[in-house]
């Protein structure tokens, strides 16, 4: 008896490290946190848009095909530096982007857009960051990967670089 | 993965350093006391997304902000603190939370310190009476 | 790193000092286990994080310090700590030795472990401390301990290193608990090495932690698990010749010793689960969750209190067994001093709270406890003991008037105007742009009256600016009595609107200073004590 509680501060020990060095070798990002609504519904919203003269309804826009929806705003930026990478999922990928665009002001973002190009099939309006709430987005730019029956399949935090080009791709593909 | 660390991080020390290191300011004062004390008392159990280190209640992120802002909204629209945390939670997962829920993943965590107590009083006792037989 | 290295090299030529002809084995033994540690340190510094690589394009000016760590309080906080976290592996060593040699010669490894505990314990106590004074001037949230991973990763040695402090009482003068003290240590230095880890892996994040990179994570995770492999192994093989059958009254010196080990070994797994559940939680699910401070208010700190309790009548407590008729007279004044001193305090701050009472009767349970001894001179009592016991009795009265009857007041002011907080007048008088070293800065002067409409202070908080770094920084500006503090930090504005202020008042803070400072006295005259002790072995 006495002899196995003498390996209990052993055994304790060694699943400790154990856990510490599977956190270690694993591909995560310790700050980033993972989204609550993997799986579940696109929010409900509706918003006015940038570019066009009429309201954006989440329930009409999503569930009929992939979407990919990437929060962004003209003051930021890691959105700026991304937004090569979010011309090229359109180009590339063909697959429909919705910019959210978060706290700006009219006339820079379209100036933005000017510059940058514009991936967008829409851009919905988040004047008062209420939309990005809904969404549990904390640190834009943020992309997610919607599915054609507007489930949210994948969020990315932060700006998009080439390695996360090359999973945001291959998710897109695997994704229906 | 390094530089988005890096950002978040110096991103969070001009916040934390900021000009402001105040957190809620006079303009998001609840004129109700009590709602006021509601509101408070939810912030400081809600962690600011950005900083991470600090409660909205202190942190001088514009998220925090918003947040603060919103149950303020959401105590003034008669929700109850449940259903507050309930709304954040939702949406940010039990991350948000500082005080970690009582749920299956974290009965553990808030059972153990218990059980610790216990299997040292036992561990003493039945020593002693080991001790007192010889 | 370096530091590390030092610090450890140091500890060596003391336990070298032990050096003679009965123990030299012993010794050597000691020194050999340090000596693997600091190879594996030395290692780790060339291999990942070398300081002597040169840096390639040559720099022509330096980034310059971060401004929040240009403070004299920080600066020496890192190596008061690290004498505490080295200090353990001094005391792991001796351990590691002890069962190593299964101790036939009847060497006193316990006298001398102690004093490397007692080196240990007294700095890493001043160290913790100096980060809450400079986290509390500094930072400008008022606050002083936020139960942040690395905050948490130097109060867990701490908390074991005051339970060795104690069992070690009872080693020395029974012969009785070597396993267990044999056991802490180990503990005790795992505890410190996975301090270190966590601030430098990457393995989270904190305002602790700058050092990013998983490759060292990696290197001390394995460094810590072949030190905790080998210690935990040799422990569980050669610990048996160490046991003793012993009883352990409740109503004695032993009893309640014992009690406070428990007692702070079971914080020390309540910090430590709450510390690294997080990481347990993502290991095993997707989800992450968080362990704030609400935690360990609800689980560490009630635990703490049957130990502050004790502490109060432990030391007047005889060995093996006590008459608990005779406890009860000898404790009856101070019970009675107790309940005066804490009436007194209500009849000052008016106000009643369960937790304030609880704090307060408790600190002032210490306090009398440790005054009445004094008094007496009574010789049985060790110096040290007393000067330390009343230091914590000091510092629990000021952890529990900040944090209980803490007044917060935020307000918008334009040049001019007054506001009111508790009894003072404040009144925003202008504002300044100034010059230092190293920033710009914009600073507010706000005169302080009291009821009496006499002036208590002028405070002067400003918002920085460092040009080279390109951060900003608040300093808050803070008048101190034995009372309470006056606080004040400026935020954002401008001369139409005015500015935004946050003024605290902080009761009693000041005595967590004081308290801190004296349990720092009593350790180093305790270590004095043991010193010119030692002589004589």
């Amino acid at each position: 008896m006495k002899k196995q509680i003498l390996i209990i501060p052993l055994a304790v020990f060694l699943l400790i490290i154990s856990a510490f060095f599977y956190l270690l070798i694993i591909d995560r990002n310790p700050s980033e946190i993972p989204s609550n609504l993997m799986n579940k519904n696109v929010p409900n919203f509706k918003a006015k848009l940038l570019l066009k003269n009429k309201d954006f309804l989440s329930s009409k826009e999503f569930g009929n095909e992939k979407v990919l929806v990437n929060f962004f705003a003209s003051w930021c930026k890691p959105c700026r530096d991304e937004h090569i990478f979010i011309k090229r999922f359109s180009k590339e990928k063909g697959i429909r982007i919705v910019g959210i665009n978060y706290k700006d002001k009219f006339s820079n973002t379209t100036k933005w857009l000017s510059d940058l190009g514009n991936p967008y099939s829409d851009i919905p309006l988040d004047k008062n960051g209420r939309i990005a709430i809904d969404w549990g987005v904390y640190g834009i730019p943020e992309t997610f990967i919607v599915n054609s029956k507007g489930i949210i399949k994948y969020r990315h935090v932060g700006p998009i670089t080439k390695k996360v080009y090359k999973k945001i791709s291959l998710l897109i593909e695997e994704i229906e | 993965m390094k530089i988005k660390a890096f950002i978040i991080l110096f991103i969070c020390l001009t916040q934390f350093f900021s000009t402001s290191s105040i957190g809620v300011e006079p303009d998001e004062v609840l004129k109700n006391k009590k709602q006021e004390l509601r509101a408070r008392d939810i912030s400081k159990n809600i962690r600011c997304m950005v900083c991470q280190n600090q409660s909205i209640d202190e942190s001088n992120s514009p998220l925090a902000k918003d947040l603060r802002i919103l149950i303020r909204n959401k105590i003034k629209e008669g929700n109850k603190d449940e259903e507050i945390y309930k709304f954040l939670t939702y949406r940010y997962g039990d991350f948000i939370l500082l005080k970690p829920p009582f749920k299956f993943s974290t009965y553990a965590l808030w059972l153990l310190p218990f059980i610790f107590l216990m299997i040292g009083i036992f561990v003493i006792y039945s020593h002693n009476k080991k001790s007192k037989k010889i | 790193m370096l530091l590390w290295i030092l610090v450890l090299n140091i500890f060596n030529y003391f336990l070298f000092k032990l050096y003679n002809k009965k123990n030299y084995i012993f010794v050597s033994k000691v020194l050999e286990t340090q000596a693997f540690i600091c190879a594996g340190f030395i290692l780790f510094t060339l291999i990942t994080s070398n300081p002597f690589e040169r840096i390639y394009p040559p720099q022509s000016n330096g980034l310059g310090f971060n401004p929040i760590l240009q403070d004299p309080a920080l600066a020496i906080h890192p190596p008061l700590l690290y004498i505490g976290y080295v200090g353990f592996s001094a005391v792991f060593s001796i351990s590691v030795a002890a069962l190593a040699l299964g101790n036939n010669e009847k060497i006193p490894w316990f006298n001398y472990m102690k004093s490397f505990v007692l080196a240990a314990w007294t700095f890493l106590s001043i160290g913790i401390a100096l980060g809450a004074v400079w986290a509390y001037y500094e930072l400008g949230w008022g606050g002083w301990w936020f139960w942040d991973p690395v905050e948490n990763a130097s109060f867990m040695p701490w908390l074991l290193g005051t339970a060795l402090l104690h069992s070690l009482i009872i080693v020395e003068k029974r012969k009785s608990l070597q396993a267990w003290v044999l056991l802490l240590s180990i503990l005790a230095f795992l505890l410190s090495m996975v301090g270190t880890f966590l601030v430098r892996s990457g393995i989270l994040t904190s305002v602790h932690t700058f050092a990013l990179d998983p490759s060292r994570g990696i290197y001390i995770l394995a460094f810590i698990a072949i030190l905790g492999a080998y210690s935990l192994i040799l422990f569980g093989a050669k610990s048996k010749k160490f046991f003793d059958h012993n009883y352990f009254s409740f109503f004695s010196k032993e009893g309640s010793i014992l009690i406070n080990n428990i007692l702070m070994v079971v914080v020390c797994g309540t910090v430590f689960l709450g510390t690294i559940y997080p990481l347990i939680i993502e290991a095993l699910t997707d989800n992450k969750i968080s362990v704030g401070e609400p935690y360990y208010n609800s689980t560490a700190v009630p635990i703490m209190i049957p130990a502050i309790l004790i502490m109060g009548v432990g030391p007047a407590l005889a060995w093996k067994k006590d008459d608990k008729l005779r406890i009860l007279k000898k404790i009856f004044p101070t019970i009675l001093l107790t309940t005066i001193m804490t009436i007194c305090v209500f009849f000052i701050y008016q106000s009643f709270s369960v937790i304030g009472i609880a704090g307060i009767t408790l600190a002032f349970w210490i306090i009398s406890n440790n005054i009445l001894i004094f008094i007496k001179k009574n010789k049985n009592y060790s110096k040290g003991m007393i000067i330390a016991h009343l230091g914590i009795g000091l510092l629990i009265l000021g952890i529990t008037g900040s944090s209980v009857w803490q007044e917060e007041k935020i307000t918008k002011m334009k040049i001019g105007n007054e506001t009111k907080i508790e009894k003072y007048n404040i009144i925003f008088e202008k504002i300044n742009e100034i010059t230092g070293p190293n920033y710009v800065a914009l600073q507010g002067n706000f005169l302080i009256y009291d009821n009496n409409k006499k002036i208590v202070t002028e405070l002067k908080p400003e918002n920085r600016f460092y040009p080279i770094k390109n951060t900003f920084t608040t300093e808050a500006s803070i008048h101190t009595n034995i009372f309470r503090d006056l606080y004040i930090v400026l935020g954002e504005g401008n001369l139409n609107d005015g500015w935004i202020v946050k003024i605290y008042y902080n009761p009693l803070v000041i005595w967590i200073w004081i308290g801190s400072a004296i349990i720092f006295i009593g350790g180093l005259v305790s270590m004095n004590l043991n010193l010119r002790k030692l002589k004589f072995l």
